[in-house]
């Protein structure tokens, strides 16, 4: 799932009801995301599997808290595979991570767009 | 429930901004850091506020969660310092690691804000307690120095000791006594002036208290230019015998080199040391707002009858306490047969010895 619908909900019930700052989080979440999709594919560019581990548990942990699941999913994996040695398809799969990541950011930006 | 300074460490700002905006709304001050290093460098920053508590994540890069606990762990100023370590729900194993390390509790990534409140909160109150705890035994230790200044350090310790009370109100223990006062000191008192006569006194209880002190005597009292000093309590010394033999030899070495001035001026002074060992009832005497630790026992009017028998520099120690030192005493020191005394307040004769040490090769030894 792309977004979960009660994400949003939740964050804004978390923060006491403030969408401002709701946005605040999301636009964090965006910039995060965008580091570490980088960090993810710095790792494959110099073929060391084991750092993509840290960024695919920065980037699934941010996911699972704006409800991105599919996202959230798609890097656990990686971390998970990561800490066992080798990552089968990495480059493969963090380009899907990447895909992934503009679903969501366009899911985002139109909840935010909605409200 | 008094708001707290909380240092929340995670790199990834998405997780920080969450956590200070949950934790400002219920009133406490934030502080952040990117990662474990960072963390650190704050907390060690002695110019900066002190923080109460510690948010920290497990994976970071410089300095992860592990490193940074451990380092913690390591720093005595910091040892104390609650940390409650940020985890997501996959990450038991880790916690139950960060807990085993030393961490306080966990709260999980996917933040509950009202579990995020009892838990901060509970940490808080934790340090507090244990805040007032290292105040309270700070007092304490505090007392026990200012007490050890006018009480012997053994019978200080006992005070704040468990089993004080029942120590104090007192116990019957076998114990080797030493009297000890100056021979001449009458006439020395009566011609030298006044401020000469304090003068020397002070040198004189300075040099001996350190002597007390180093054997671990327990000074019962001094008075003028009398010691009386006691082992084997409250501290159990298996030696005391010996302990006090080895203590009236250095006394009377110490002695020679402070009375040779005195000698010059025409005043000679000597020691005369009595030793004797004894059961004893020790404990609180005296009455409300002014005890003593004392001691009640023939051992005691034994040493003191001994002292006043002494010839000028002699130790006169009665057989039995020379019996019992004997196999603890050091090689240098030696006892020659000084008779069988007739002392006020006991029927039968008492056998005696007196006490000699060959000259020490280094001054270091002579104080032994």
């Amino acid at each position: 799932m792309t977004l979960d619908p009660n994400a949003m909900a939740h964050l804004l019930e978390i923060t006491g009801g403030d969408p401002e700052f709701v946005d605040e989080l999301i636009d964090t979440f965006i910039d995060d995301a965008q580091s570490q999709i980088a960090g993810l594919r710095a790792a494959v560019d110099t073929g060391d599997d084991a750092a993509a581990v840290r960024p695919a548990h920065s980037l699934k942990s941010n996911s699972l808290n704006v409800g991105a699941t599919t996202l959230a999913d798609l890097s656990r994996s990686i971390e998970e595979d990561g800490r066992g040695g080798p990552i089968a398809d990495l480059a493969a799969r963090v380009e899907s991570i990447a895909t992934e990541f503009e679903s969501v950011r366009a899911a985002l930006l139109a909840e935010r767009a909605a409200r | 429930m008094t708001p707290g300074r909380v240092l929340v460490v995670d790199d990834t700002a998405f997780n920080r901004r969450l956590l200070v905006r949950l934790l400002t709304s219920i009133g406490h001050e934030t502080v952040e850091a990117e990662d474990g290093r960072q963390a650190l460098d704050r907390l060690t920053d002695a110019g900066a506020a002190a923080i109460d508590l510690v948010l920290l994540d497990i994976v970071m890069p410089v300095m992860d969660g592990y490193e940074t606990l451990a380092a913690l762990r390591a720093d005595e100023r910091l040892r104390d310092l609650p940390v409650i370590v940020i985890s997501g729900v996959d990450e038991l194993d880790s916690v139950v690691r960060c807990i085993q390390m030393g961490a306080t509790d966990y709260l999980p990534k996917t933040v509950d804000p009202e579990i995020l409140r009892a838990r901060v909160d509970a940490s808080l109150t934790q340090k507090r307690l244990r805040d007032n705890e290292r105040d309270l035994l700070a007092t304490i230790d505090r007392q026990r120095t200012q007490l050890s200044r006018f009480l012997s350090p053994q019978v200080a310790a006992l005070v704040s000791s468990a089993d004080g009370e029942a120590m104090l109100a007192g116990h019957r223990r076998e114990i080797t006594a030493m009297f000890c006062d100056l021979r001449n000191f009458t006439v020395f008192s009566e011609t030298a002036e006044p401020e000469e006569v304090l003068g020397f006194l002070r040198a004189y209880h300075a040099t001996m208290g350190a002597l007390i002190v180093e054997h671990e005597g327990t000074l019962e009292h001094f008075a003028g230019d009398g010691f009386m000093t006691f082992f084997n309590d409250p501290v159990l010394q298996p030696d005391h015998a010996a302990r006090a033999i080895t203590l009236a030899t250095a006394m009377r070495e110490r002695f020679a080199s402070l009375s040779a001035d005195w000698r010059r001026r025409g005043h000679v002074l000597e020691l005369g040391i009595g030793i004797a060992t004894g059961y004893a009832t020790m404990g609180r005497i005296g009455f409300e707002g002014r005890y003593d630790y004392g001691a009640i026992g023939n051992a005691i009017i034994m040493a003191a009858r001994l002292s006043g028998d002494a010839a000028p520099g002699e130790i006169l120690v009665a057989a039995r306490t020379f019996a019992e030192a004997e196999p603890d005493l050091p090689a240098a020191i030696t006892a020659q047969p000084a008779g069988d005394r007739q002392l006020k307040g006991f029927s039968r004769a008492v056998p005696t010895f007196s006490m000699h040490r060959a000259p020490s090769a280094t001054p270091e030894e002579a104080t032994r």
